[in-house]
Parts: structure tokens; C-alpha cells; sequence
């Protein structure tokens, strides 16, 4: 550690501002740092807190409207903004070379692969390129466009294309951002490889401390434009200086948590356990045998079978591809599968909804009520206006509920058409502008991109009093309005953004603000698809809270939907694995998480990143190499008790 | 990628259909007897009746709807009702001269708005934008016989370099003619030009910004190999079809200019059989544009799909 050579890359007190309605802005504060050949530094932060604006200097490149207003870059031995055009060019070619955030949009779509690393520069045949980034068929895949390769497969040809030159500094912002799990690790592998191979030193920018950690030598952490702490890798995983620093590492959830990290101001972690969901609580939605098909050449999802019961989160979990979004859209109503069954059991009828004919009945659900707060089927008997709420209630009392979804709605009493009972009982199986209003209600999907999937030109009010309206939960305008607001409330925002504009508010209060629309409804199943990816940590960790706190006080049935399988452990009581549109592994999320039965999911474990040194490397072996399906006509599972079963594999070399 | 370029040129050929439909029924709906208008208020009933049965206007629509339209595909358009020569020829010869303005136009025009366009973007906020932007919103805004009046007096009053109007009749040749084209060119040039600019100011303007030109810029490329390689080919895919709508445009525009010039080109016989209510020759001329808006249309489609990947491949994954 002491004699290591002079390094490559040095920034001194460097800062940064961009003009913004005639103020000057400061981005950056004074920032230090350094690298050495052959080291990796890694930039951490927030979104915000100038990271990739510095990862960006190494390149000479500023923002349009971005100015240095002090200090001085300097990459081997050259002030990187005193240098002509010229010079410039040959620095980004040659001496420093970066791999973009999001290679999908980073590759140009009009251009072949081969012609854009060839571009690049450098000896090196493109074939040899591709080959050195382990992607196969190199000489057909040259030929191809950005389009036609997977999102990790664009992240290996941006390495390709950046390794062209033989660069000395590679500058990695944000490599693996949006890749799932062992996509990721097939990218870090590959970047650590070549780091080795070339020698190269590395600057990585990331706001995911697993990354970090098993990447990086030394780091840096960010905050609002400063370094607020710098210390090698070891050291500051295991002894962290600065509150902030202590903060952020605490918020990060981990595979070992058996429940959601609260953390507090000082950074220290209190483990909240996870609530206990009743024996005998209420099924409120089922999936049997689903099947569902992209046009008729390739099947998506393929027999999977699972339920949700109410207060309960069942996470999903796969990489992409594995077709847990695809479930996610066709309970929603947006997709319509083609083969099995989908029902939605409600329980508790809210706001009186159109019901059938009156005459209360014991036996009938409680929380019949408009305010919110769900009944569920655990809950004392109380008299309901509906008929056909005694008629759902009749199928799900305790003891009928487990395993009897078939008999809850249509074999339990007679009179309650199938897939049309008001009240939000029914058939899953049709889009959803055919469901009956009562059921559309009853299950809500909470979107992954919360700034696309909210009106831009709406204020956030509006964007929740809509479904008030819509689904009738509101009467008046008046009520609606108050209604929005409390909604607001509920997911732990001031009201008074009520009136703000989307733009105007951070990616997590947006997120809440997704929320509260999905709750407007007041739904009984909730479907979170991916909503905290791509949320700095310390925000998903509360976004996160907010959903534990809401299905601990609506009774929500909620599907979690995830490639992150620390966010899994600390949210959802159930998990059920996903690969290629099969379930290969289901069962409760403690006993799947200390004794994974399948070998994808033990790929998947071994894929997930610790914010710890080290962790991951000795995880990694566990994995299983070769395996291959052994489901045959004497049973697909393997039942391991406790509703932990797997399906049957074996070693592929016998 | 075939099969796309099936379903357009079916689609084209569809909207010909309709709309030729629509051009004979629109003129079939003409207030009053046709027959009535050619001779006018003071014929008898014989001699409309006779004029009647000479036009074929005695036989139901739809058989003389099939009896045009087969004649149209054959170039027969049926004769005119003042000149009573063929109308194809009449319109051809009309057309042919028009074309030479169409030509210079869209070759000027096109080249010279493109690079405007794409300057600008590139200069963005900067001197080079603010005079193109600011002098293509008075193009945008000045119609096309005003910018031809002032061409006029600029070209053929105060300096007279160039002839104010064209002497010679529908039959004259390219060489006769050629001195005459360059300021109703212009004035054509002047009009579309600055729809052309302006949107291809803001495509360049938006890819520049895009992830990729940066990481191409990154890459350590010249300005240059950016603009044409990365840049270009996506920043006209909108200005393409902004292109192929103007160009169409000129068929319309045309008509305007070639009038005030006394060219004799197909806008100004459409003016003149308006005016003798020449329903053949007009019903012609219809025709005509529609074919130019489809053809236009069509060209576009398939230069997007040269420009865009997306629509030439099937987006096959290797695994």
C-alpha cells in the first residue's frame, strides 16, 4: 500500500456550477480525489449529489450549460481542460473511455454493432472485441443493430466499444443500473477481468453499495457536491467515519435481514420483524395453472400457479425475462392469459357498491365501511347490507379459505354469477375493461417508473382524485378533494403537494404519490412492479416502510414484484421463484433464503451483491454448474414441508 | 421488411382508389346539370339533352365512374369541354412544365433547408440560429404570392435580370422556358423551405442531446463523423415526412405562383378549366395530385425505413 505509483487520474478541489435562470448553481464543492494504474475508485451517492458530473470531467465532457469554477483535472499527467479540441479527442479515445448509464440508449440505433466499435479506434479486430467481452457468435452479432441484443448484451458491446482503444482510465458510470441480478454479475466479472487483463485503472460511479463493495478498492461518498468521506473499500464498510456515510451503508437492505431495516438518524439499524400474517387468513387472490403467450410464438408464462392472502406480501422474483412483470400485467387487466385461472376473493365489501339484493346476514364480513380501513375475513362478524358479500363470506369464513378458492365464490352459495358478483369478486382472466368496476377496483398495480406513469401536465392531486371519482369511492367533488388529500397523507406526504406538478417532486415522493393513487381504489390486492428500482437506497428503504406499514394497516393482499433479492427478504413473507415463466421454487421467505432448494435460486443468491468486502466471492461457489429440468410424470415438486416445495432437477452430468 | 413494404404500397394503392372515388363524386356534386353549365342558361332542353348523351351522362354514375377510371389507367382522360382536344395530352404538356419548376424547387429547397436546419440545430441558441430561425418564421409566415410579387420587383423591376412573365404558351420547350422558372422556383423555394428548416432545427437539436451522440462524442470522434454517422440518420426520420408533405404541398402551391408568373403550367390550366368549368381537365388535375400525395407519402415510408433499422429487421435476440 505504500509504494503504489503515481496516479493516473488526479482532480483537485474541483468544482463545478451550471447557469440556471441567471443563478449560478454549484454541482460540485472542492472535490479531491485521485487513482492509481491498475486501482478502481468508486464515486458514491445519491442521485443529485454530483457523481457522475465529476466521472464525466475525467472526459473533459460538462453538461450544456455547466462550467468549472475551480480546481483542475488532470489525467496522465494532462490538464484535461486546458487541452485543444484536438487533443481532446485523442484523450477521450485513447487515454480515457467511458461506458454510459444505459447502454440501450447509449448505442446509436441506425448503426450496426461492428461499425460503432470499429469506430472507436484502436488495432484490435471487432471480432476479437466481442470475443474478449464473452458474447457469442461475435461475427454474426458485429452485423447486428442495438436493437436486436438484450439489455446486458448492450452493456458488454459499450465495454467492447470503450476497451477499443486500449484506454488506460475506464470510467464506468452507473454499468449495471437496470440489469438484473446475474446479468450484473456477469458485467462486474467481466469488467473485473479485463481490468486485471488490461491493468487499466477504473473510476465507477454507483449508487448500490454491493456493486461498490465487491468492485472497488478505494471509495469515495458523495453528498450534495462534496466528498464527505474517502477511505479504502475495507475500511469503510467496516468502520464508517462520517454519519452520512453511516447512514447510507445501514439503509441498504440485506439478504441476512429478517425484516425491514428501520434506520435511524444516527445510522444505526433496527430490524422491524416481520408481521404475522394469521393462519387462517382469507386467500384474496389465486393463479392456477396461468399460462401466457407473447402472439403464438413465444410463451411467456407457462402453468404457474400461486395465491396471495390478504395482509400477506408474496414477492416474485426472477431476472428479466423470467415473465414476473407479464403476471404482474395480466392480474391488472392488461394482458389476458391464455390458458388457467385468475380470481380475486374479496373480502369485505367497501362504500356500497352496487349490491344485489338486501337482507343482512350473520356470518358477513367486517369493515364494510368507506374510510379506508379493510376488514378482513379474520375479523368479528358484523351485519352487511349486501347479499352478496354473506355470499363470499360464506366461502371464506375460517376454515374454508385455505386451498378452497374454487369453492369461495362459485360452488359456495348459489346466486353469485362467476366473474361478475359486485364487490370486487371475480375472474381475473379478462382485461380489464370488461371487469365489472367492483372488481377492476379490487386489484391495483402500483407502476415501476413512477415519473412516466404519472400525467406530467396533472398536479399529483388530480392524479389521485381521479380513481376516487371514477370508482365512486368519492361522492362529491368536495369529498374527493379531501379524500386526495388524506390519501396523501396516508403515504406519509404533506397534503399540500396535493397541488404540485409531477416534475416537482423526487422520484420517491412520486413513487408515493403511485401509491396513493393504487390506494385510491381502495384495493384489496396490491401489485408492486419493481417500484423502488431505481431508487436511491435510504428512499427505497422508506418507500418500502410505507408498504409494510400500509398492508399492516389494510389488511393488503400484496404481490412484490423484484429482481433485488434483499429488498424480497426484508418485505415479503412468501416468495415465489420464476425462470423462463416456470415457478421453480416457492415457499416462505426465511426458509427459501437459508435453504434455497433449486439451483436457480441459488444462482440468483449467489448473484446478489453485499454491502460487504468479500461476501459475495465465497457466495458464488455454492451455485450449482450444470442442472437440468427432472419434472416427469411422477410429480413436478419436491414437497420440503411448510409450504417450501421445488421442482425437480438434477445434475446435468448424470 | 417485405411484407412492409407490401402493406404500404397496398395501402397507397387503396387511398388512390378512394380518393378517386371522392374526386369524381365531388364533381358529379357540382351544383346544377353539366351539360346546363357548358351551354348555359339559354340552351334548349334538345341541346342539353343532346350534350347530355354525347358526355354519357345519361348512364347511371357507377358505370361512368368505371368507364373514366379505365380510361384514366390508360391515360384517356376523356376530352375537354372548351378545347375539346384530349385532355391527357393537354394536361401532360401542362404537367411536363410544371415539373421543371417542381424539379428546381425541390432540389433547392430540400438541399438548402436541410443544411439550414441542420446548422442551426448544431449552433443551437447561438448567431447562425437566431438568423435562420428568425428569417424561416418570416418565410413561414409571408404567403407565397407576396415573397413572388416581391421577387418580381426585386428581379425583373429594379434589377431586371429575369423575365416577370412567360410570353410563351403551354407547347413552348425547356430552353424557352428555363429563364422563366427561377422566380416562381424561388418563391415556392421561399415557402417550404421554412417548414423544412424548422423541423429539422429541432430533431438535430434533440438527437444532439440524446445518450448516444454523447458516447460517440466520448468515443473521441470528430465533429463531423458525429453529425453524419450518429446524428443524421435519426434526426431526419421526422424531417422526412415534414419533406414528403411539402413537396406534395407544391401542387397547391404551384397553382398560386404559376398564376401570377402567367406560367403555363398544370396550376394554371387548373385555374383557367375552374374558371370555363372544364370538369374533365379538372377532374384530371384531381386526380394528379392525389397520385403526387400518395407517391410523396409512399417515398417517405420507405426512406424511414431506410434510415431506421427498427423497421428493416425483426429485432431477433441472439441467446
Amino acid at each position: 500500500m505504500t509504494s503504489l505509483p503515481a496516479p493516473i487520474v488526479s482532480v483537485d478541489e474541483l468544482s463545478v456550477a451550471y447557469r440556471s435562470g441567471g443563478r449560478e448553481v454549484p454541482v460540485v464543492h472542492e472535490v479531491s480525489l485521485a487513482v492509481s494504474p491498475g486501482r478502481t475508485l468508486a464515486l458514491v451517492g445519491e442521485s443529485g449529489s454530483g457523481k457522475s458530473t465529476v466521472a464525466a470531467t475525467l472526459l473533459g465532457h460538462l453538461r450544456h450549460g455547466s462550467r468549472i469554477t475551480g480546481g483542475r483535472v488532470a489525467v496522465d499527467g494532462r490538464d484535461v481542460f486546458a487541452l485543444s479540441a484536438r487533443e481532446l479527442r485523442r484523450l477521450r479515445g485513447g487515454t480515457v473511455a467511458m461506458v454510459a448509464q444505459n447502454a440501450g440508449h447509449a448505442l446509436t440505433p441506425s448503426m450496426r454493432i461492428g461499425r460503432q466499435i470499429a469506430e472507436a479506434g484502436g488495432e484490435v479486430p471487432v471480432t476479437e472485441l466481442l470475443e474478449q467481452v464473452r458474447l457469442p457468435r461475435p461475427r454474426e452479432l458485429a452485423r447486428r443493430y442495438p436493437h436486436e441484443l438484450s439489455g446486458g448484451q448492450q452493456q458488454r458491446v459499450a465495454i467492447a466499444m470503450a476497451i477499443a482503444a486500449r484506454p488506460k482510465v475506464l470510467v464506468l458510470d452507473e454499468p449495471t443500473t437496470g440489469l438484473d441480478v446475474i446479468t450484473q454479475r456477469g458485467v462486474l466479472d467481466l469488467i473485473g477481468a479485463l481490468r486485471e487483463e488490461l491493468g487499466l485503472a477504473a473510476v465507477l460511479v454507483s449508487h448500490d453499495l454491493g456493486v461498490v463493495a465487491h468492485m472497488a478498492d478505494e471509495v469515495c461518498v458523495m453528498h450534495a457536491g462534496r466528498v464527505v468521506e474517502a477511505a479504502p473499500t475495507r475500511r469503510l464498510f467496516t468502520a464508517p467515519a462520517a454519519p452520512y456515510t453511516r447512514r447510507l451503508l445501514s439503509s441498504v437492505p440485506r439478504v441476512t435481514d429478517a425484516g425491514l431495516a428501520l434506520v435511524g438518524e444516527d445510522g444505526t439499524r433496527e430490524i422491524r420483524p416481520r408481521a404475522e400474517v394469521p393462519a387462517d387468513a382469507a386467500e384474496a387472490v389465486s393463479v392456477r395453472h396461468v399460462t401466457i403467450d407473447y402472439g403464438t410464438a413465444s410463451r411467456a408464462v407457462d402453468g404457474v400457479s400461486f395465491s396471495v392472502r390478504r395482509g400477506e406480501v408474496l414477492a416474485l422474483v426472477g431476472e428479466s425475462g423470467s415473465g414476473k412483470s407479464t403476471i404482474a400485467w395480466a392480474l391488472a387487466g392488461l394482458r389476458v392469459p391464455s390458458g388457467g385461472r385468475m380470481r380475486a376473493v374479496a373480502g369485505g365489501l367497501r362504500g356500497g357498491a352496487a349490491g344485489g339484493s338486501a337482507g343482512g346476514s350473520a356470518g358477513a364480513v367486517a369493515g364494510g365501511s368507506s374510510d379506508g380501513s379493510s376488514g378482513g375475513a379474520s375479523g368479528g362478524p358484523s351485519a352487511d347490507l349486501s347479499g352478496a358479500a354473506s355470499d363470499r363470506s360464506a366461502g371464506l369464513s375460517p376454515g374454508g379459505s385455505a386451498g378452497a378458492w374454487s369453492g369461495a365464490s362459485s360452488g359456495g352459495r348459489s346466486g353469485a354469477p362467476s366473474g361478475a358478483s359486485p364487490g370486487g369478486d371475480g375472474d381475473l382472466g379478462v382485461p380489464a375493461r370488461r371487469r365489472p368496476l367492483a372488481l377492476r377496483r379490487t386489484v391495483q398495480l402500483v407502476f415501476q417508473n413512477a415519473d412516466t406513469s404519472l400525467n406530467p401536465r396533472r398536479s399529483v392531486g388530480d392524479a389521485v382524485r381521479r380513481p376516487l371519482r371514477f370508482f365512486g369511492t368519492a361522492g362529491s367533488r368536495g369529498e374527493a378533494a379531501s379524500r386526495a388529500r388524506q390519501l396523501i397523507a396516508d403515504v406519509r406526504l404533506d397534503p399540500d403537494f396535493a397541488d404540485r406538478l409531477p416534475a416537482q417532486l423526487s422520484g420517491g415522493q412520486r413513487q408515493r404519490i403511485g401509491i396513493a393513487r393504487a390506494l385510491a381504489g381502495e384495493p384489496e390486492v396490491l401489485i408492486a412492479d419493481e417500484i423502488t428500482t431505481g431508487l436511491d437506497v435510504s428512499v427505497q428503504a422508506e418507500v418500502l416502510r410505507l408498504l409494510d406499514d400500509l398492508r399492516r394497516e389494510r389488511e393488503l393482499a400484496c404481490l412484490f414484484i423484484s429482481h433485488d433479492l434483499a429488498v424480497v427478504r426484508g418485505i415479503a413473507d412468501r416468495v415465489v421463484v420464476l425462470r423462463h415463466g416456470v415457478v421453480v421454487e416457492e415457499g416462505p421467505t426465511d426458509v427459501v433464503f437459508a435453504d434455497p432448494g433449486h439451483p436457480y435460486t441459488r444462482e440468483l443468491m449467489a448473484a446478489a451483491l453485499e454491502p460487504e468486502p468479500g461476501v459475495g466471492a465465497e457466495r458464488a461457489a455454492v451455485a450449482v454448474e450444470g442442472w437440468e429440468d427432472a419434472a416427469g410424470p411422477g410429480g413436478v415438486w419436491v414437497e420440503l414441508g411448510g409450504g417450501h416445495r421445488v421442482r425437480r432437477w438434477r445434475s446435468a452430468d448424470g | 421488411m417485405l411484407t412492409f413494404l407490401v402493406r404500404r404500397v397496398v395501402a397507397a394503392l387503396g387511398t388512390l382508389l378512394l380518393s378517386s372515388v371522392l374526386v369524381f363524386l365531388a364533381v358529379q356534386a357540382l351544383p346544377g346539370d353539366v351539360a346546363t353549365q357548358v351551354l348555359g342558361r339559354d340552351a334548349t332542353p334538345d341541346a342539353v339533352a343532346a350534350l347530355r348523351k354525347q358526355m354519357g351522362l345519361d348512364q347511371p354514375a357507377w358505370e361512368r365512374y368505371a368507364e373514366w377510371i379505365k380510361g384514366a389507367l390508360h391515360g384517356d382522360f376523356g376530352t375537354s369541354l372548351v378545347t375539346t382536344k384530349p385532355v391527357g395530352g393537354e394536361v401532360a404538356q401542362h404537367l411536363g412544365n410544371s415539373a421543371l419548376i417542381a424539379v428546381v424547387t425541390v432540389l433547392f429547397a430540400v438541399t438548402g433547408s436541410l443544411v439550414l436546419g441542420i446548422l442551426a440545430g448544431l449552433y443551437r441558441d447561438r448567431w447562425p440560429d437566431h438568423l435562420i430561425s428568425t428569417v424561416s418564421l418570416i418565410g413561414m409566415s409571408v404567403p407565397e404570392f407576396v415573397v413572388a410579387t416581391v421577387l418580381v420587383l426585386a428581379f425583373s423591376v429594379t434589377v431586371p435580370v429575369l423575365p416577370a412573365v412567360v410570353l410563351y404558351g403551354p407547347g413552348a420547350g425547356v430552353g424557352q422556358l428555363l429563364p422563366a422558372v427561377w422566380l416562381p422556383a424561388a418563391s415556392l423555394a421561399i415557402v417550404m423551405a421554412a417548414y423544412i428548416v424548422r423541423m429539422a432545427r429541432t430533431s438535430v437539436i434533440d438527437v444532439m442531446a440524446s445518450e448516444y451522440v454523447t458516447t460517440a462524442r466520448l468515443k473521441g470522434l470528430s465533429t463531423w463523423r458525429v453529425v453524419t454517422r450518429h446524428a443524421l440518420p435519426s434526426a431526419l426520420l421526422p424531417t422526412l415526412h415534414v419533406i414528403a408533405l411539402n413537396v406534395a404541398w407544391l401542387v397547391g402551391g404551384v397553382a398560386v405562383v404559376e398564376n401570377v408568373f402567367n406560367y403555363p403550367g398544370i396550376g394554371k390550366l387548373l385555374l383557367t378549366s375552374v374558371q370555363n368549368r372544364d370538369l374533365p381537365v379538372i377532374q384530371a388535375i384531381a386526380l394528379i395530385s392525389a397520385v403526387v400525395y400518395v407517391v410523396c407519402n409512399l417515398a417517405a415510408d420507405i426512406g424511414s425505413m431506410a434510415l431506421n433499422p427498427r423497421l428493416r429487421t425483426r429485432g431477433g435476440r441472439i441467446r
